[in-house]
């Protein structure tokens, strides 16, 4: 058996593993995917929400906030991160027709949401502290769908489901096929305290756990990876409410896509970096026996599996571009029927099976995410599962340069 | 199956569970790889009694008055059914990946290949020039990129070779790397060093060259008048 072989038996393994392993964990849990706990108790709650130049989105998200059916948001800070555009003076129009709303400006632009957050908590007292993105709209309910998982003493955050807003463009579509299967797994995370982020658009965190933290690092590009990690460590457990909807929006164009996704990879190398001692360690909990090695492990084999396949293709293509000189200087058929083996090997068999299991996967997280009358195209599917997935190894070799050689002035929001 | 109390339960679970998936999954894989090795060795089991008669034919050839074109038919007719033969043999090799069964197969086929030369060369000793020998020597499992990609074309060239000129030739794919030492000493006249190189009735051709190009090689009037190596 030779090594490349190795690799893909490897690999299919890999893959096998993860599968069972998230149906396992949904098997027993389907009927709880999307159910939340009753709310018993009315903790007090502040929304925090950071602007930086979303003057279009701003108002419709403090909107969004004030028309929440959970009644006792005491008050939703808006912080204006110094924007240049007319966002202050929107922020300050809902303050004046609102008293619920309370609008500060921070002394000079921070440089990054984290700043900007730390600086909003400043403004809380109440039990609870949630965080929302300028351009990222809750549902009405979903706040309320959060409440009720802080009876367990336990919980330190509660995340949410982060559903793309806008959908005309074709990579729009795309990621919200991505976002869906992202927060399937994520729920299914749950279930085994494996939750390893709480995202910007809608999460609630208990201020006595905020604060044991101090908020934000200001220092991560992914402030809300960071903070998750750290209150893992100090062990809080996190939760997701699958049915606390939070619309985002997301990049339409590749090159924001690409900046965002770099940033995302950047964050979670710097939080993997700054927690490494607790790697395979039973002293931070979940943070060490699961999400540590999980984030390393899927890094190194995205890191490994591109390696191999950029050989591959070079290699195909140096041999094609060889045979096809020769052929051509012989007057011989450039291909021929021989060229294509029709005798499949067990690493085809292998490859099958666990397309089949993907595509069942992507299914079961399609149906999960419950949107009445949204339906996701078969060629959007495909793509995604073909092609967009191959960006995130190439996504992660940019990052880790960038990341190995402190490139990353240019990645703050 | 398991509580939020006590989610590690889930990752053992789920690695027992991949371990038997994955393990019959190899069992299935080695079951068809396995038929496709027995399908082989039948195949090959034939061609051997194949060749003994062939071999017989010639040496009761010396012997006897037994006519060249008898001879050269049955010559011609093993080579081309092994030659078809060596097409699965190829097709199953880059097909099976987990048993080293195949490899002992293709050495046996070589061997029979170069007994087959060895056969054809005496034929042709006796019968003159009433058909050329084209040999084709490569590199089964050691050659390199460049190597991987003048082979294929080879193999394209000959092939096409062979179909223009049918009975005139008799076509002998060998890989080299099969460790014969009757192989091995064959092709130690010739001081080879690179592979591919394609031998036809004794002249050593190394660069690709078209099907029009072989054809030269091939005439009763280049055999008479040429006597060094080309390439």
């Amino acid at each position: 058996m030779d090594l490349l072989t190795i690799v893909y038996l490897m690999y299919s393994f890999v893959s096998i593993y993860f599968l069972i392993f998230y149906l396992l964990i949904f098997i027993p849990n389907r009927k709880d995917m999307h159910s939340s706990p009753k709310i018993t108790k009315e903790y007090s709650l502040s929304m925090v929400i950071c602007c930086y130049n979303e003057e279009d989105s701003i108002g419709k998200v403090i909107e969004s906030l004030l028309n929440s059916s959970y009644n006792n948001i005491k008050k939703i800070v808006v912080v204006d991160d110094c924007s240049k555009d007319n966002s202050w003076k929107v922020i300050q129009e809902y303050a004046k027709r609102n008293k619920k709303v309370l609008a500060v400006q921070t002394p000079k632009n921070t440089g990054n949401a984290a700043g900007a957050k730390n600086y909003g908590a400043k403004f809380v007292d109440t039990e609870l502290i949630g965080f929302t993105d300028a351009d990222s709209y809750p549902e009405k309910d979903s706040i309320s769908r959060i409440i009720g998982h802080f009876d367990d003493a336990k919980v330190g955050a509660v995340t949410s489901q982060v559903l793309a807003e806008n959908r005309s463009k074709f990579l729009e579509k795309v990621q919200v096929i991505e976002y869906k299967m992202i927060v399937f797994m994520r729920k299914l995370l749950s279930f085994v305290d494996g939750v390893y982020v709480t995202p910007g658009p809608l999460a609630v965190y208990r201020k006595d756990a905020f604060d044991s933290v101090n908020g934000f690092d200001q220092k991560n590009l992914t402030e809300d990876i960071e903070i998750t990690w750290h209150l893992v460590e100090k062990g809080y457990q996190i939760r997701m409410s699958a049915n606390a909807r939070v619309f985002t929006i997301v990049p339409s164009k590749i090159n924001i896509w690409f900046r965002q996704r770099i940033r995302w990879n950047i964050g979670g190398m710097q939080t993997i970096y700054k927690y490494k001692k607790h790697f395979g360690t039973q002293k931070a909990g979940m943070l060490g026996l699961f999400i540590l090695p999980f984030f390393i492990f899927n890094w190194l084999l995205g890191l490994f599996g591109i390696s191999i396949l950029a050989y591959r293709i070079a290699r195909t293509i140096f041999i094609r571009y060889i045979a096809t000189t020769l052929s051509i200087h012989s007057q011989v058929a450039v291909v021929t029927f021989n060229d294509i083996s029709l005798t499949p090997s067990i690493l085809v068999f292998f490859g099958i099976a666990t397309i089949i299991m993907n595509l069942f996967l992507i299914g079961l997280a399609l149906s999960y995410a419950k949107e009445e009358g949204k339906k996701d195209r078969l060629f959007n599917i495909i793509f995604y599962m073909f092609f967009y997935l191959l960006a995130y190894p190439i996504l992660l070799v940019v990052s880790f340069f960038k990341f190995l050689t402190g490139k990353t002035s240019w990645m703050t929001k | 199956m398991f509580k939020l109390g006590n989610p590690k339960n889930v990752f053992w679970e789920a690695f027992l569970l991949a371990v038997i998936v994955f393990v019959f999954g190899l069992f299935i894989g080695t079951l068809i790889e396995g038929s496709r090795v027995q399908e082989i060795k039948s195949y090959y089991e034939n061609s051997e009694i194949s060749l003994m008669d062939v071999l017989a034919l010639n040496n009761v050839a010396s012997l006897e008055n037994i006519s060249c074109g008898n001879l050269i038919d049955s010559n011609l007719l093993f080579a081309d059914k092994i030659y078809e033969e060596s097409k699965i043999l190829d097709d199953y090799d880059s097909a099976n990946k987990l048993g080293e069964g195949i490899d002992l197969v293709h050495r046996k086929y070589d061997l029979l290949r170069t007994l087959l030369w060895i056969g054809t060369l005496k034929t042709q000793e006796q019968c003159k020039d009433d058909f050329s020998i084209v040999v084709y020597l490569y590199q089964r499992k050691n050659a390199d990129v460049s190597g991987q990609a003048t082979q294929n074309v080879w193999g394209k060239v000959l092939q096409d070779l062979k179909e223009k000129k049918g009975s005139e030739i008799i076509l002998i794919p060998i890989s080299v790397d099969s460790n014969l030492s009757s192989l091995d000493s064959m092709i130690a006249e010739y001081n080879l060093t690179d592979y591919p190189v394609v031998i036809i009735n004794g002249y050593v051709i190394t660069e690709v060259t078209s099907v029009e190009g072989l054809e030269m090689y091939l005439k009763k009037d280049f055999l008479d008048n040429n006597t060094i190596y080309l390439k």
